[in-house]
């Protein structure tokens, strides 16, 4: 039996017992129409999917790296069948499994916990999966014919489909074999769902959706392969209108967001965007004079000016740099790590303002060669030293893909074997050093001869090869290196300007449309694959130009949509249909408070006024508690994740009465200073005071409310009233302050 | 400048022994006697036809009196004051119209000798000084066009400069700070009239900029770490330059490695340049053998293919220079022989050349100095290919370090030539190799005190297998200075040259004439021998990274004041004769004007042949030693030697402390001076007691004269009293470890009698 094409199992019209009933059935019925009941059972093809299917093969059971649990070791999720059938058979003298007596085999014993068992009952005795088992060795446990079929492709049935709100999908999951057969898999296949929130799946691969509305995944995985059941869960609502498309980037937003019935926000008005793209490309708020400016201008194409006028400005450069170099692991480990590490950001810096091209930046750094001051990309070479960080590092980075799995086994999610991994390593293992004068800092040189690294497994000496595709051979005297970047920037590649719009559009919209944004995988389908598709087109069509991604994100009517969600779109985490809002970054809001209240933060070696966006490297995390509490990456990792992006209670506790948040409020130069001693209405001072923190005009009430506290008197440690001067500046010192601890100031809205 | 060393003698005591016998020292020592060193003049050049003067600051300069430079045309007077005398550390520095523009040394005469040099550079664009305070927008200096600023960065701060420009302009921006001596790493920045940076260029100081439109544009100069202060000094220029004029830089000093460079008698412009595309098999550019070729590493990867015939039991030599010509680069070269065509050919590895190695073992940049802290080795290429078969051979030619980079401005000579043997000579002052951490790089100027015996390493590079031996040489001595040379052996490429003073030595000062001499086939031949110093005295190199570079002249000089805390000696200059299977022992005579730390120090022995010879331990208590040498051992043919013996000791050094006693004189006078008045005081109050009043007032007048004058001779007197304190503690002895070097032994070893 099949199952029908459209299997969509609505709670509401089947109860769920009825449909496990239906699912068993199928089951059962496909694999008997395909095997013989008494058919020579394979080690590889039914013993090792069960084990798998079991949790036997896990990193933390038996396929713990090292010698797995209490002696029995299996490959991870069963990727090496030859391996664990010599654990399983031959090891420790066979005593796992018992031919004249199968039931009495340890193995079967402990997984069906007649024997105790760390891992708990795995196979409970009336399972298929125990009786696979159990007729494996009764038939004298044969690893399997020579010429027994092997596995040649994976799917999964169906590979995407609608499925409403609180519904459900019976997968189904499918083996195609060298023989031409096909098996039923779904009982030994594993299912695991990329967002449980919006859709879970269960072991048997019945998916149940929730009432969130958007795109889930389902990665279902058999012996090594990976199928994915993509989900569009739609919310149905009716989408009267979407804002005019001002680019294909709204094309596809709006078209997505009707196709799951999920109505946009309204647009935002002009002081939330021009705050927002500020925040945005500039790592800073608008200036008061910018805003009021923007607010009384009515031209029409005011926002795309705006656009081009950050793009245009060093603080561009200095924001990017920041997202950049901490990726990039400026990282000051030596105190002698200075030079090169301001080299490497201000090259950075630098490379950003004058537009290279990404494909060119990136050629830089790998291909990078001679000395850390002639050539500043060079102290990545200092920071990542050994082959197989370099490739794990440019793979995560520039390609957005994981290979450090694949350094001791198959990748478990990917198609990506060890070969693939040294293979990708061997691009790096030309790398010539020479010692220089410079304390911890080589000379990078590529060093004549042919690239090879060995397979530490096989052993084998594998030359470059590019992931999923063949590089022609490199001459002893050509750079791999540059080979590497040759591919990389190739208008072909699956990858790199994939990599790099997924991860822009993550700056821009909170979420990337492959989340986490370097975990792209034929298995973490993109929420909007046709939007991504385009993105990367037209990155590529631009001569990777990153400004005019830019420019494309915030320039489309989806960047400018209204944080405010509305009560259909109020669930939506993914589908762009509001601005999701995000707090500043710890560099931006110690800017910004900075700006707003009139000071400055002193940062050792820079020039008074240097922000804190246009920091080289991490060593100033150490001496600034705000830019830890509030997550400035230390330069660790290439993970955009190691940038603390959530709200915790220090971050609240510094902003309420931090040393140094006080003493900027009350800075003797500061704002709240001067707008005490200026003689002018309050009312003009607040405008000013919102314009500065909200980059907008208070309403009437706040501006009442304001004028009303400022007008106050407070009583000092005596009972009696302070001075008017002391009560002015405190209570502007009060109102700042609060004003600062708001959401709407702590966040990009 | 005092190092002062501050690690433990647990962590020394585990290291090796260094070369100049290493020495442990004590806690709050200092490495090094003090030496003069010029380390700034601003500003630090001048326009060609004028006059300039400069101020100028550096260390260990008591007594300075007299500028010098390496060129004669140079002068310099000291500035007076109105009333005539000369203002400290102010000269009017003339330069002659026809001075050729480019860099000159200048150094200042001290009571310790000749200071070490700073550059000095004569240009040709009209040159205004730094407006104080151009750290902001607001406050930016206005350059007129074609004008060269002399400046000092500003510390955490960008310096800022504006200028008018129309669009459609050439404008080149120039900063000379590295190639002058500056600390300075340069940041150029060109901004529009608000502020925001428009171009920014922070590895090679210069900008050549097509201006976008008509307005003012704003410079912006900063260290690349923010650093700033005096030694972060830059020369800027501003010109206008038409659109296919070729732009010429400020000149810069040499490295070190280009000491090698240019072969003697290589024509000023090679014979043939390179003809693109020569990229690949299908592109290569024939040449005929031998040849002279330019060419550049113009494009990102650029590979340059030559395709030349050859000859059985050919062996050519392969030269380049790139590096060494000033640029970032490393030439490497692949000759391969080139058997059948088209799709058949292949390629078999002839010869695959790349760096020139250092001479000597430079030291790492680990715990402390495991070698001398100069390279003298060079990215650049020389090398031979042996011709085993007639044929067809492809040489082609990479920069390792421009996979990249494209920049027409890396330029490379390559000289393929039949071997013409010959070397290069270059030297430096030797530095301490202490056990404890010790990375400091000085310059060190040949500023000899009396009774000193300065050393030198010398080194050479080789070419084309002349592997003879090398005398070092050096003439036009000033008056009381010796020096001997201790060879380069043959197939060796490390000598020494020792310079001693007399004690009796007058303050002396001659630019001298340092050489290398050797007979290559049969032919005398000399070539000059450069000197090398470190631009800046340097306390550690983990936190600032020496600049080592060539200079243009060798000032030996004589302090006349200062002498040397030991002088060792053979007791008799006489060439002593020894046979080639005798002992002999040479009685040493030790001159100790110094309380040392410790009863003895060990001294090894310098000189080729003599390396192996035992070690020589000196009472530094007692004014005698010997030291034995056992030539059967030592197995040395007969000929005449020289050999020295060098190590360290700590001296309880006194510092200028003839200061002391000029400053105990001037307190005296102050003090005569105050008493004189007093009497005079005394003696007017016992006449004004008995003054008529007609005589009061006058009298009256002569008292408030005298008050006036005893408060200025008691203020002179305090000044003095202050002057003879600081005098006092400035001479009072301290712990100093430097090298000490004996006078060379002269022997001539005769063969051994025949049994």
């Amino acid at each position: 039996m099949t199952l029908p094409k459209d299997n969509v199992l609505n709670r509401f019209r089947f109860g769920p017992g009825l449909l496990m009933v239906l699912a068993l059935w199928g089951f059962l019925s496909h694999t008997q129409a395909v095997r013989a009941a008494d058919a020579p059972l394979s080690f590889t093809n039914d013993v090792e999917p069960v084990l798998t299917k079991a949790g036997c093969s896990i990193g933390a059971c038996h396929a713990k790296a090292g010698s797995g649990q209490n002696g029995f070791q299996l490959s991870l999720l069963g990727l090496e069948p030859r391996d664990d059938y010599e654990h399983m058979v031959k090891a420790d003298r066979g005593r796992r499994l018992s031919i004249a007596n199968p039931d009495q085999s340890l193995i079967l014993k402990k997984a069906s916990g007649q024997l105790p068992h760390g891992g708990g009952v795995r196979l409970k005795r009336d399972s298929a999966g125990y009786a696979v088992i159990r007729k494996w060795i009764e038939q004298g446990m044969p690893f399997g014919a020579a010429n027994e079929p092997t596995l040649v492709s994976f799917e999964v049935q169906p590979g995407r489909n609608t499925v409403p709100p609180m519904g459900q999908q019976q997968l189904k999951a499918l083996a195609h074999y060298s023989d031409g057969t096909v098996r039923d898999v779904t009982s030994t296949a594993l299912f695991e769902s990329n967002d449980k929130a919006m859709a879970d799946v269960d072991t048997e691969g019945l998916v149940k959706v929730s009432d969130i509305a958007g795109k889930a995944a389902v990665m279902v995985r058999y012996q090594g392969r990976v199928a994915v059941f993509s989900a569009a869960i739609p919310l149905g609502a009716v989408v009267d209108s979407v804002p005019p498309s001002k680019n294909f980037v709204d094309d596809f937003v709006f078209a997505n967001l009707k196709e799951l019935g999920i109505p946009p926000s309204p647009l935002c008005d002009d002081a939330t965007f021009l705050r927002r793209v500020s925040l945005d490309i500039g790592g800073r708020l608008p200036t008061e004079e910018e805003t009021k400016a923007f607010l009384a201008s009515n031209d029409p194409n005011k926002r795309d000016q705006a656009i081009e006028e950050l793009l245009r400005s060093p603080d561009y450069a200095d924001f990017f740099a920041a997202k950049w170099t901490a990726l990039l692991k400026n990282r000051r480990d030596d105190a002698s790590d200075l030079v090169s590490n301001f080299a490497f950001h201000a090259w950075v810096r630098d490379s950003l303002l004058s537009n290279k091209p990404y494909d060119q930046f990136v050629r830089e750094i790998l291909a990078a060669t001679g000395t850390v001051i002639g050539n500043p990309p060079v102290a990545w070479y200092k920071r990542v030293k050994e082959p197989k960080n370099q490739i794990e590092d440019v793979a995560q980075l520039f390609l957005g893909v994981r290979m450090q799995c694949a350094q001791c086994h198959h990748h478990p999610f990917e198609r990506w074997s060890q070969d693939d991994y040294y293979s990708l390593a061997a691009f790096f293992t030309q790398v010539g050093r020479k010692p220089s004068p410079v304390r911890g800092e080589d000379l990078i040189f590529h060093k004549r001869g042919v690239a090879t690294a060995t397979n530490i497994k096989t052993g084998a000496a594998l030359r470059p090869a590019a992931l999923g595709d063949v590089i022609p051979e490199i001459a002893p005297d050509q750079d791999p290196r540059l080979k590497l970047v040759d591919w990389m920037s190739s208008p072909k590649n699956p990858f790199f300007a994939k990599a790099l719009v997924n991860r822009y559009w993550k700056h821009f919209f909170q979420r990337g449309l492959i989340e986490p944004e370097d975990d792209i995988r034929d298995s973490n389908p993109a929420t909007n694959p046709e939007l991504l598709a385009a993105l990367e087109k037209h990155f590529l069509e631009s001569g990777f130009d990153l400004k005019e991604m830019v420019r494309v994100i915030t320039r489309s009517n989806a960047y400018q949509l209204s944080a405010i969600p509305t009560p259909s779109n109020v669930k939506d985490r993914q589908n762009y249909s509001r601005y999701y809002t995000r707090r500043l970054q710890a560099e931006v809001l110690l800017d910004a408070i900075d700006r707003v209240t009139g000071s400055s933060t002193d940062f050792t070696n820079l020039p008074a006024g240097t922000r804190a966006v246009a920091l080289p490297d991490n060593s100033y995390n150490r001496s600034s508690p705000f830019l830890r509490v509030f997550g400035r990456p230390e330069g660790e990792s290439v993970c955009e994740c190691e940038r603390v992006q959530s709200s915790s209670l220090g971050q609240s506790l510094h902003l309420i009465n931090a040393a140094d948040i006080k003493a900027k409020l009350a800075d003797a130069n500061g704002r709240a200073e001067r707008l005490a001693k200026e003689e002018r209405p309050a009312e003009d001072k607040v405008r000013d005071l919102y314009l500065a923190t909200f980059s907008r005009q208070p309403s009437s009430d706040e501006l009442k409310t304001a004028v009303e506290y400022l007008a106050q008197v407070p009583t000092g440690a005596d009972g009696m009233p302070v001075d008017s001067q002391r009560a002015s500046r405190e209570n502007f010192q009060d109102l700042l302050w609060a004003m600062i601890n708001s959401k709407e100031f702590l966040f990009n809205h | 400048m005092r190092v002062t060393v501050m690690r433990g003698l647990l962590i020394a005591a585990a290291l090796g022994a260094g070369l100049l016998g290493s020495q442990r020292v004590s806690l709050a020592q200092s490495v090094g006697l003090p030496a003069p060193r010029l380390l700034t003049t601003m500003p630090m050049g001048g326009t060609a036809g004028t006059q300039v003067e400069i101020t100028i600051t550096g260390e260990h300069l008591d007594g300075a009196n007299e500028l010098t430079f390496s060129d004669a045309r140079l002068t310099a007077t000291r500035k007076l004051d109105p009333a005539g005398a000369p203002v400290p550390n102010q000269y009017l520095v003339t330069i002659p119209a026809d001075c050729p523009p480019g860099l000159y040394e200048a150094h200042v005469r001290t009571r310790l000798g000749m200071s070490a040099s700073r550059i000095f550079s004569v240009g040709t664009l009209p040159e205004v000084m730094q407006k104080a305070g151009n750290t902001s927008l607001a406050n930016a200096m206005p350059l007129a066009m074609n004008t060269l600023c002399n400046s000092v960065a500003t510390a955490r701060s960008s310096d800022f400069y504006t200028f008018e420009a129309r669009q459609g302009q050439r404008v080149f921006v120039d900063c000379a700070s590295r190639g002058i001596d500056s600390k300075m790493e340069a940041v150029l920045v060109i901004a529009d009239a608000a502020g925001r940076d428009l171009v920014v260029e922070r590895s090679s100081g210069v900008i050549d900029y097509r201006v976008p439109a008509d307005g003012n544009y704003v410079i912006k100069v900063h260290e690349l770490t923010y650093q700033g202060g005096a030694a972060f000094y830059y020369r800027l220029s501003l010109r206008e330059l038409t659109a296919d004029a070729v732009a010429v830089r400020h000149p810069s000093t040499r490295r070190v490695s280009a000491f090698s460079w240019p072969p003697v008698g290589l024509p000023e412009q090679a014979a043939l340049g390179e003809v693109e595309p020569n990229n690949d098999k299908d592109h290569v550019q024939k040449i005929t053998l031998p040849c002279d070729i330019s060419g550049a590493f113009a494009q990102a990867a650029d590979v340059d293919v030559f395709e030349f015939d050859a000859k059985m039991g050919e062996i050519w030599w392969v030269e380049v220079a790139s590096e060494r010509l000033g640029r970032p680069t490393d030439p490497s070269i692949i000759v391969q022989q080139v058997t059948g065509t088209g799709a058949d050919e292949k390629l078999t590895d002839v010869a695959e050349l790349t760096d020139i190695p250092s001479p000597v073992k430079v030291s790492s940049n680990g715990y402390a100095y495991d070698g001398p802290p100069y390279d003298a080795g060079s990215p650049d290429v020389i090398g031979k290919v042996e011709i085993k078969q007639d044929g067809r051979y492809r040489l082609q030619i990479t920069d390792l370090f421009g996979g990249t980079r494209s920049d027409p401005r890396n330029v490379y000579r390559m000289v393929i030539r039949k071997a013409v043997p010959d070397f290069a000579v270059v030297a430096w002052a030797q530095h301490m190799e202490l056990r404890n951490g010790d990375r400091n790089a000085v310059s060190k100027p040949i500023a000899l005190r009396g009774g000193a015996t300065m050393a030198l390493d010398v080194v050479t590079v080789r070419r084309d297998g002349f592997d003879g031996p090398i005398e070092i040489t050096m003439e036009g001595l000033p008056e009381g200075v010796t020096a001997h040379g201790l060879k380069i052996d043959a197939g060796k490429t490390r000598g020494q040259m020792l310079i001693s003073a007399r004690q009796d030595a007058p303050g002396s000062f001659a630019n001298v004439t340092f050489t290398g001499r050797a007979v290559i086939d049969g032919t005398p031949v000399t070539r000059q021998c450069w000197l090398a110093s470190h631009a800046w005295p340097i306390p550690d190199s983990w936190g600032e990274i020496p600049a080592p570079r060539l200079l243009a002249d060798v000032p030996v000089s004589v302090s006349g004041v200062d002498l040397a805390p030991i002088t060792i000696a053979p007791a008799s200059p006489e060439i002593r004769e020894v046979t080639a299977a005798e002992k002999i022992t040479i009685p040493l005579v030790q001159t100790l004007r110094s309380e040392f730390q410790g009863a003895s120090t060990d001294l090894r022995p310098i000189g080729c042949g003599f390396e192996s010879a035992p070690k020589l331990t000196v009472s530094l208590t007692s004014d005698k030693s010997e030291a034995v040498f056992d030539l059967a051992a030592l197995k040395l043919p007969p000929g005449d030697y020289l050999v020295a013996f060098q190590g360290s000791a700590v001296a309880k050094y006194r510092h200028h402390p003839e200061a002391v006693a000029a400053a105990e004189v001037a307190k005296r006078q102050a003090e005569q001076m105050v008493m004189a008045l007093d009497a005079e005081s005394k003696k007017l109050a016992e006449v004004a007691a008995t003054a008529t009043p007609e005589a009061q007032a006058e009298t009256e007048k002569s008292k408030t004269e005298i008050a006036e004058k005893q408060k200025a001779a008691a203020a002179a007197l305090a000044a003095a009293d202050e002057k003879l304190k600081q005098a006092t503690a400035i001479a009072q002895p301290q712990d100093i470890v430097d090298i000490v070097t004996t006078e060379p032994i002269a022997l001539r070893v005769k063969p051994a009698e025949s049994k």
